[in-house]
């Protein structure tokens, strides 16, 4: 059986450990699998992904891939892909992802599912799982095809026990001048936060549109983040309202996250958001409205003035 | 007998029910609290084209067809929970639009139809006196050609977008003494010489719809700002009022499926007793009869619609449509609350203000006892 | 320049606010994501950066009202390719390719993905095809040099990212990149008279067929509502030891 090859995400200075969840669908898959980083100045993370019994850990290091330009990183994956025969491309849910790897699947003339939460092999065929739908349905679905690029979402799947032998680490040799050049990068913004990744986080707090603003989001909120060291999210609608940066929304089209514990602070509950939360442990809900359709998945609802509650709910635990 | 829509009407209405739902329902529990008339939504309207729907394309309208306008606004009514918005729009389409179209000059129309078809200019009439109303041509205010120029003096009560309009329609007669035949109709700007629109008038519901009195002091008109023939008025008055009476209430037969769909809604979650309380018959039979009052209007509605695309004589039709909605709307409106017991009567929950905006309708465009009388005479008695 | 936008007809997204509940209009819409692609050529026609702005999209004759949609929002001329299969993003994409090679255009700006399949490929795939350079979750974007380069900003997990990318080129569009127009009666009137071009995958001269088999939807398992609280007391209490998470 051809290897797998396994794309896994970093930022310059470590491995995104959410993308290592695609490990756990590759060894559930069955078969042989790499795992590749591309980047530059690599050596650090590389060696951090000896341990997951890869067959190898693939780096694709050079200056011209510094930044994860969607055209040279596609080009560079599925060079790897093809001298080393993998027929199974793999990679975990994320923006990163979802910008490269469809890329990658057209050049290598391939069929991709997104967002896959399980898979089922039914008389020597695989079926897999995913959801459609904002996440109200899912689809079992079957691909025809020599290759195939899947993405994981990773609340679907454990993180992989990282106890194996070490594999071999090695280079991949490419020619960065033959690379695309149709894509630069100008600038990122960068904020740094003592806050836990939202993706990672055991503990989340979000806010919605009751927060009415920027300070207040951050003040309320991030209050009860703080003590309970957790992460913060937001629905589209208070990032819409300028209250969030996008990169804390929690949803259909935003991030899925399923913490130990999320509370919902404001939150109505509508189905999009409610895509991006149904995996969490304990659900938590705090809104004013006794209708408001979160209280039908929230484990734990109270009623009340979020303005009232959420400080009396900071004090007891500052006490505690 | 065919009822359906064509592909064409069908992406009419559901563009307005699209339109209507996300752009026309901010603030309206604030509005109506405040008395507050959405300038905002008004604009919306007039860009989206539903205060120029009946317009010809010549004057910058849509040449829609009376069925597809009737349909059109009772999507309107239905996804816009606005209803003083919706009556700020048919007083203007009905009393300033309608009587312009059928009465106007050429320079007339071409002067203010564009204006009024896509909401850059608003409209209303002037008729309603302290000492008039029902017997709308008992009227005093009187017009006395001087020059080149009429005379107006007068007081008018009840002038729906008064506070907001560019144009008034407003009735006066040549000659008290002459009765009906020396009425006639005018067309008022805004900043006339001696006009003047007083205090805003305070009201049980339609609160987002601004109302007034309006005083003509030595008011001047140019003569070519006469609406149709001297002694004109009441013929135009009345044919304009049979337009108003058939089509005035087509957002309210939306606005009773919109309460319809709620009951239906709460009777299944609001749950006493360990079931849902739309599982008790006194509650049902309260939504059934809802039910029937929505269809049997929607039927006279589209009726007259299509009557009116027709047929010239649509006087019966009219009233006997407009006495039928009314009255079923309030019905519907009493029975909303009663379906949702104490919520019924708390404002955040939006049912009492319907009650609220409904009962004018069986006062305004002749009261419903009007509309009794016309009937009863039409039949013969 | 020309812009070249593909957009999909999708079920209305559902306004009922839990998972798993019932449907109850079986309307359809133009996607939304590709709704803000619409809106984003008109605008760049409206200041002049366009002279035309094309819509395209594949199915059975059923999706024209979202067509004149889109031709009512202001696009100049609309292509329906027939096409009556359920096809995956890759074959999407394989027939765009063919549509794109005829059409020539300056830049094809689409949304991100579509609200019922929720996959997010087909655009990327689209770029891989062409060799085109793209510019993904575009939350603005700007034309630059004489319209031979576009400035992106992207939404990242990250937060924000600026890219410039050379045309011609690929964008995909997301959420808050602008609010489209609604549709006005005008509009559609004037819809009425614009040409819908219709064409076949053998005129494109492509034989695709999806490489992706549904063979059962489901409901995900409905997640057990839970208890109400009266107090932070008892939340706390209930925190700690039932669900042992505090």
């Amino acid at each position: 059986m051809a290897e797998s090859l396994i794309l896994i995400e970093h930022d310059r200075q470590q491995v995104k450990r959410t993308s290592l969840h695609a490990i756990t669908l590759a060894r559930q898959l069955g078969g042989e699998y790499g795992l590749l980083v591309l980047g530059h100045g690599l050596s650090g993370i590389a060696a951090s992904l000896a341990s997951y019994g890869a067959s190898a850990v693939i780096v694709a290091d050079d200056p011209a891939l510094t930044e994860p330009l969607a055209d040279r990183y596609a080009a560079v994956i599925a060079e790897v892909a093809r001298k080393r025969g993998a027929d199974t491309i793999l990679g975990t849910s994320s923006t990163f992802s979802k910008d490269i790897l469809p890329r990658v699947a057209a050049l290598l003339d391939a069929p991709m599912l997104t967002d896959l939460v399980g898979i089922e092999k039914i008389e020597g065929s695989i079926s897999y799982r995913r959801p459609i739908n904002a996440g109200s349905m899912f689809a079992m679905v079957r691909l025809e095809g020599g290759r195939r690029v899947l993405t994981a979402r990773a609340t679907a799947f454990d993180a992989p026990l990282g106890d194996a032998a070490p594999c071999p680490i090695t280079r991949f040799d490419f020619d960065p001048t033959s690379l695309p050049n149709g894509i630069q990068f100008i600038s990122r913004e960068e904020r740094k936060s003592d806050r836990p990744d939202l993706t990672e986080a055991r503990v989340v707090v979000s806010g919605g549109r009751p927060l009415k603003d920027k300070e207040t989001f951050e003040r309320v909120v991030g209050g009860l983040a703080d003590a309970l060291g957790g992460a913060i999210g937001a629905t589209r609608a208070a990032v819409d309202a300028g209250m969030a940066p996008n990169d804390y929304q929690i949803g259909q089209t935003g991030k899925v996250v399923a913490p130990e514990l999320y509370i919902a602070l404001g939150i109505s509950g509508a189905i999009q958001h409610l895509a991006g939360i149904k995996d969490s442990r304990i659900i938590v809900a705090i809104n004013k409205d006794p209708d408001a359709p979160i209280f039908q998945v929230a484990t734990y609802g109270l009623v009340g003035d979020l303005h009232q509650i959420v400080p009396k709910f900071v004090e007891s635990i500052r006490q505690a | 007998m065919d009822f359906a829509w064509s592909n064409q009407q069908r992406e009419l209405l559901d563009a307005v029910g699209r339109f209507a739902k996300q752009q026309l329902n901010y603030d309206v529990i604030d509005n109506d609290r405040d008395g507050i008339f959405n300038r905002e939504a008004w604009k919306k309207c007039g860009d989206f084209g539903i205060q120029g729907l009946l317009v010809p394309t010549d004057y910058g309208g849509l040449g829609t067809d009376p069925l597809t306008t009737v349909a059109a606004l009772e999507r309107l009514g239905y996804a816009c929970k606005d209803n003083g918005l919706l009556f700020s729009i048919n007083a203007h389409m009905w009393t300033a639009i309608i009587p312009l179209i059928y009465n106007g000059s050429e320079e007339q129309k071409k002067k203010y139809l564009p204006g009024l078809s896509n909401g850059t200019l608003i409209g209303g009439n002037a008729m309603s006196e302290p000492n008039s109303g029902s017997d709308a041509f008992g009227l005093s205010t009187t017009a006395i050609k001087k020059g080149s120029k009429y005379i107006l003096n007068g007081s008018k009560i009840f002038v729906t977008n008064g506070p907001i309009a560019d144009l008034l329609v407003v009735f006066a007669t040549l000659d008290k003494t002459r009765g009906p035949s020396a009425i006639s109709a005018f067309l008022v700007e805004k900043d006339s010489p001696g006009i003047n629109v007083a205090r805003k008038l305070e009201k049980m519901g339609l609160r987002t719809s601004p109302m007034a009195e309006v005083f003509f002091e030595n008011c001047e008109v140019p003569e070519e700002n006469l609406l149709g023939k001297e002694g004109g008025g009441a013929f135009l008055f009345t044919r304009s009022m049979t337009w108003e009476r058939g089509c005035i209430l087509a957002s309210a037969v939306g606005s009773m499926q919109r309460l319809l769909e709620t009951c239906i809604r709460y009777a299944n979650e609001r749950k006493q007793g360990g079931q849902s309380i739309g599982k008790f018959q006194l509650v049902a039979s309260k939504i059934v009869d809802m039910k029937l009052r929505v269809e049997s209007s929607r039927h006279m509605l589209y009726h007259y619609g299509w009557l009116s695309g027709h047929r010239k004589g649509v006087y019966l039709e009219s009233a006997m449509t407009k006495l039928h909605i009314s009255d079923s709307w309030v019905k519907c409106c009493e029975d909303a609350i009663q379906i949702h017991g104490g919520y019924g009567y708390m404002t955040e929950y939006e049912v009492e203000r319907e009650l609220r905006d409904a009962i004018a309708s069986k006062l305004y465009s002749g009261t419903s006892e009007i509309q009794r009388n016309i009937v009863a005479s039409m039949l013969g008695l | 320049m020309k812009i070249l936008v593909p957009f999909k007809s999708v079920p209305e997204p559902n306004d009922a606010t839990v998972a798993g509940a019932a449907v109850s209009t079986p309307k359809s819409v133009i996607n939304p994501f590709d709704e803000i692609a619409i809106e984003e050529a008109l605008r760049i026609r409206e200041r002049a950066e366009a002279t035309e702005v094309v819509g395209a999209t594949i199915g059975p004759p059923a999706i024209d009202e979202q067509i004149r949609s889109a031709l009512a929002m202001g696009v100049d001329r609309a292509i329906r390719i027939d096409d009556s299969r359920i096809l995956d993003p890759y074959a999407v994409a394989r027939i765009l390719r063919a549509l794109v090679e005829r059409e020539a255009p300056h830049v094809v700006i689409m949304g991100k993905q579509a609200v019922d399949d929720d996959s997010n490929q087909v655009g990327q795939m689209l770029a891989g095809l062409l060799s085109w350079p793209q510019a993904t979750f575009a939350s603005r974007i700007e034309f630059l040099n004489n319209k031979t380069r576009a400035r992106c900003t992207r939404e990242t997990d990250a937060g924000l990212e600026v890219v410039e990318v050379n045309l011609p080129a690929i964008i995909t569009t997301d959420l808050r990149l602008n609010e489209p127009r609604y549709v006005s009666l005008p509009g559609l009137m004037k819809a009425r008279r614009k040409p819908i071009d219709l064409l076949t995958c053998d005129e494109l001269g492509v034989n695709v067929h999806p490489l992706t088999t549904v063979l059962s939807v489901g409901s995900p398992p409905k997640r057990a509502g839970g208890t109400r609280v009266e107090s932070v007391e008892e939340l706390i209490k209930k925190l700690k030891q039932e669900a042992k998470v505090l």
